[in-house]
């Protein structure tokens, strides 16, 4: 017996409340045993046998390198499907430590789901075997849908291919949920997404909405066609026969049948079934002689993998204050800095964003802006749009073109005294809820403060080597900003400007770090001031970089 | 920078006979819609008046801050009638006159009338407060009024009839404060609601900011130049407004507080703002010009704009980058 192994023996033993009850020995890999396990209010310890990996005190990735089995607790929650117990557990280097948080968790897990049988207050998903189908793994990515499915409701669906990936060893592809048809082909809901998504190729498939989980234990996603006999309606078989006679003359080599359930009273959760064209795990039988589509039982469900995108789980993890993601935005000037805070908003629950630019993104743009290399030359707004509905299915762009900067331009500048225009153009303008003016365009701040607009309008604009990120967000942002900059209330190098090859106006020294530093720090001001309701001010962010960084924000 | 000259320069380019057309074209409005109330409302209704800014010689030229008390009998609006009667009467009376060529609004105590843009681009703004005497006839002796409080002002809630006053006694006081300190407090409080402007629809009326102002200078040793005055206002305002114990009374009625026309949070903004000025100004003098802008419309020349050589000067470069 190697000197690890009869350490592990020897702790195990000096725990209290845990019994060896077959010695740890090594196995071809792993480290293997049986223990008892007792906590107050057991009658009798419970029994697990343990395997412990190589890499254990270390985690594998996030896998813990000791597992708890016991198949007689596969009724309980956090059990996988090999009967080991989900634990989660501390980190210590040192094995004996280590040994000791396990145990304790496993105790926590014996008081909280096997004695107290509690409830966690979040869904636990299925556990569904993804496994490659035909040599593919496949992804389908759903919205909910304002519409009400009734028990055993099937139909048609349109879905997207959304892109070919590897994921782990082998090739996988991501699909998006389109539309829901009824089985005549009648549209039933329309699955919201931005345009760009809207507009992809579009594939076949079906779905039933069953209510029920097809699973065992509320746990593990059915493995076998038979476990979901009951569940499938004679009338839905015969659909899918009908489904699959049609479809062997189309070119697709599979379709996709997605499961509808509730996880909720609200909420559906859809499962995808892979199903082979031409191989559909149906038959036919003659019943008293009448013909019936039988399921063939013995064949294994493949599963493909289903992620909700919703708006409440793509944003789950983190967005803005609501005040921002329920706004509708306007970016003028999508440069280095309209660029940034057009992604962040975007990627931080932001919908509705507007864009004005007239410039074009060359090559030089992409080291400090949110642009791609790949797209080449472009119109900053056009390109930009691309940018974020390739980052949130939800962006809704509805001005940002070319040719609205062009006419924004135009009509902002030249008929100011129109008192007309000037009325329609702050009629338009205040159809946004928030304004950034990020183009730093003195023209355009002053003109800006001529037009009488509720929404709030901030200004933003940066210093050479990105000293001092300034905001003006008040009435007085001419004033302001002016002051600053012409003023001599800020200090910055004004010689070391870049020049770009040509004739071109010189342009600030910063790369995307320095910006997007305190881009985010005014980003994450303003959103505080929005969660607190308090009203923004003109404010100042300097920098000092001559020992460590430090960053001063400073409301006026 | 010689602070005291750019204040004295912001005073100049805010007075407001720069603004003559405007101003006249803000009482011949004004006499419309007190004519209008007279027409409409007879005997019921003693004479309106003008109790704005422009009456207590505090105006500034970029906001006009016309006020049009109008004074009701008790029983205008029947024996029984409630404040909220009058104030409902008085909004619908405006609203069906001035529907088509104003935005027509209820306000806090009084209802705001927005007239369109005209086509000098001029906007108009008149508001007109309804008030009632105390007992019937009793306002010609006393001069006190009941206001109603249409929405939630400040601590005080939407709905109260509580605020009694005195308007008249309101202006008598501002007028007379100012005149006494020689212009000192009336320039004050043009230079704070030249500030109040940059903030836009800032909570605080300018009514109190006249009335702390003075307070200000009651409570404390307040001399020295333009700004070392306005600093000791503006010191007094951050150090003061969040206490407890802090009251701003009504000078038309010593019951009233002024203080509570304001909420704890809209206090705490008001001191931070104060603080914020004041150690921005410290930090840089430059930073007075972002608080206290001259009225663009009537800026000064600079003298020096050409030098003495005559060489024509260098266009600033671009200094800030988006």
């Amino acid at each position: 017996m190697n000197d690890r192994v009869t350490k592990i023996n020897t702790l195990i033993e000096s725990i209290p409340d845990v019994k060896l009850l077959k010695p740890f020995v090594q196995g071809k890999f792993d480290i293997e045993g049986c223990i008892s396990v007792f906590v107050e209010g057991l009658e009798e310890g419970l029994n697990f046998d343990v395997s412990i990996d190589p890499q254990y005190p270390f985690k594998s990735h996030d896998t813990e390198t000791i597992k708890f089995y016991n198949e007689d607790l596969l009724a309980y929650r956090h059990i996988m499907g090999n009967g080991s117990i989900c634990i989660h557990t501390a980190h210590s280097p040192v094995l004996s430590d280590k040994l000791c948080f396990d145990i304790e968790s496993v105790k926590a897990w014996i008081r909280k789901y096997y004695i107290n049988k509690d409830s966690d207050t979040h869904y636990e998903h299925l556990i569904v075997t993804n496994k490659a189908f035909k040599g593919n793994h496949f992804a389908f990515f759903f919205n909910e849908v304002e519409y009400s499915f009734s028990k055993n409701q099937f139909g048609f669906v349109d879905y997207s291919p959304l892109s070919n990936g590897i994921f782990y060893k082998d090739k996988i592809r991501s699909n998006i949920l389109q539309v829901f048809y009824d089985r005549n082909r009648k549209t039933l809901s329309d699955v919201k997404w931005n345009i760009q998504l809207k507009f992809l190729h579009r594939s076949n498939g079906v779905f039933i909405f069953l209510k029920d989980t097809p699973s065992n234990n509320q746990r593990w996603a059915f493995e076998k066609w038979s476990e979901l006999e009951t569940f499938l309606p004679q009338e839905f078989l015969e659909f899918l026969h009908l489904v699959e006679e049609k479809s062997q003359k189309g070119k697709e080599k599979f379709l996709p049948l997605f499961i509808g359930y509730n996880i909720t009273e609200a909420e559906i959760h859809w499962q995808v079934i892979m199903l082979e064209i031409g191989n559909f795990p149906i038959y036919g039988e003659k019943v008293n002689k009448q013909w019936l589509t039988m399921i063939d039982g013995n064949r294994t469900i493949d599963w493909a993998i289903t992620r909700n995108c919703s708006y409440k789980y793509f944003f789950g993890r983190g967005r803005l204050n609501e005040q921002l993601t329920n706004s509708k935005i306007l970016i003028i000037g999508i440069g280095a800095i309209g660029s940034i805070v057009a992604k962040t908003l975007v990627r931080s629950g932001c919908t509705k964003v507007d864009f004005i630019d007239y410039d074009i993104k060359e090559p030089e743009n992409v080291c400090r802006s949110e642009y791609s290399f790949y797209t080449g030359i472009s119109n900053k707004t056009n390109d930009l749009i691309n940018e974020m509905c390739l980052i949130s299915p939800f962006f809704e762009v509805a001005y940002g073109g070319f040719d609205y900067s062009e006419a924004f331009n135009f009509f902002l500048k030249t008929h100011l005294t129109d008192m007309n225009i000037k009325s329609e153009i702050e009629k338009h303008l205040n159809e946004y809820d928030v304004i950034f003016d990020c183009s730093a365009d003195s023209d355009l701040l002053y003109l800006l403060t001529q037009l009488n607009i509720n929404s709030t309008l901030l200004n933003f604009s940066i210093s050479n080597h990105a000293k001092q990120f300034v905001c003006a967000a008040e009435q007085n942002r001419y004033e302001f900003i002016t002051t600053q900059f012409n003023g001599g209330v800020l200090k910055f190098d004004t010689d070391d400007l870049y020049n770009p090859t040509g004739c071109w106006n010189p342009t600030f020294k910063a790369s995307y770090n320095d910006i997007n530093t305190l881009v985010q720090y005014a980003l994450k001001h303003i959103n505080l001031r929005f969660i607190n309701d308090k009203a923004l001010r003109n404010f100042v962010i300097e920098t000092d970089d001559t020992d460590c960084l430090t960053i001063n924000l400073k409301e006026f | 920078m010689d602070k005291n000259s750019h204040l004295e320069t912001v005073i100049r380019t805010h007075q407001i006979t720069k603004e003559k057309e405007l101003l006249n074209k803000h009482i011949q409005k004004k006499n419309e819609v007190k004519n209008a109330l007279e027409d409409e409302y007879g005997s019921n209704v003693y004479a309106p008046f003008n109790s704005g800014s422009y009456e207590k010689n505090t105006a500034i030229n970029t906001k006009f801050d016309f006020d049009l008390v109008s004074p009701f009998r008790r029983n205008a609006f029947g024996s029984g009638g409630t404040l909220k009667e009058m104030y409902e009467a008085v909004y619908d009376f405006l609203f069906h006159k001035y529907k088509n060529v104003a935005e027509v609004r209820k306000q806090k105590v009084s209802i705001g009338l927005e007239f369109y843009t005209d086509s000098d681009g001029d906007k108009i703004k008149i508001d007109v407060v309804p008030g009632r005497e105390l007992n019937q006839d009793q306002y010609k002796d006393d001069e006190n009024l009941n206001l109603f409080v249409y929405y939630k002002y400040g601590n005080i809630d939407a709905g109260s009839e509580r605020i009694k006053t005195n308007v008249q006694s309101q202006i008598n006081n501002i007028k007379e404060r100012a005149n006494k300190e020689k212009d000192s407090i009336r320039k004050i409080i043009r230079l704070l609601k030249v500030w109040k402007n940059t903030k836009g629809n800032y909570p605080t009326k300018s009514f109190f900011l006249e009335l702390i102002t003075i307070k200000a200078f009651d409570k404390g040793n307040i001399t020295g130049n333009l700004w070392d005055k306005l600093k000791a206002v503006l010191e007094y305002i951050r150090d003061n407004i969040t206490n407890s114990d802090f009251t701003l009374k009504d000078p038309g009625n010593s019951s009233n507080d002024l203080a509570d026309t304001l909420t704890d949070s809209e206090k705490d903004q008001l001191a931070n703002d104060m603080k914020n000025m004041l150690d921005r100004i410290k930090e840089n003098d430059e930073n007075l010009k972002t608080y206290f802008p001259e009225n663009p419309k009537f800026k000064e020349e600079d003298k020096n704009r050409y030098k003495t050589n005559g060489s024509i000067p260098m266009p600033p470069p671009k200094l800030n980058f988006g």
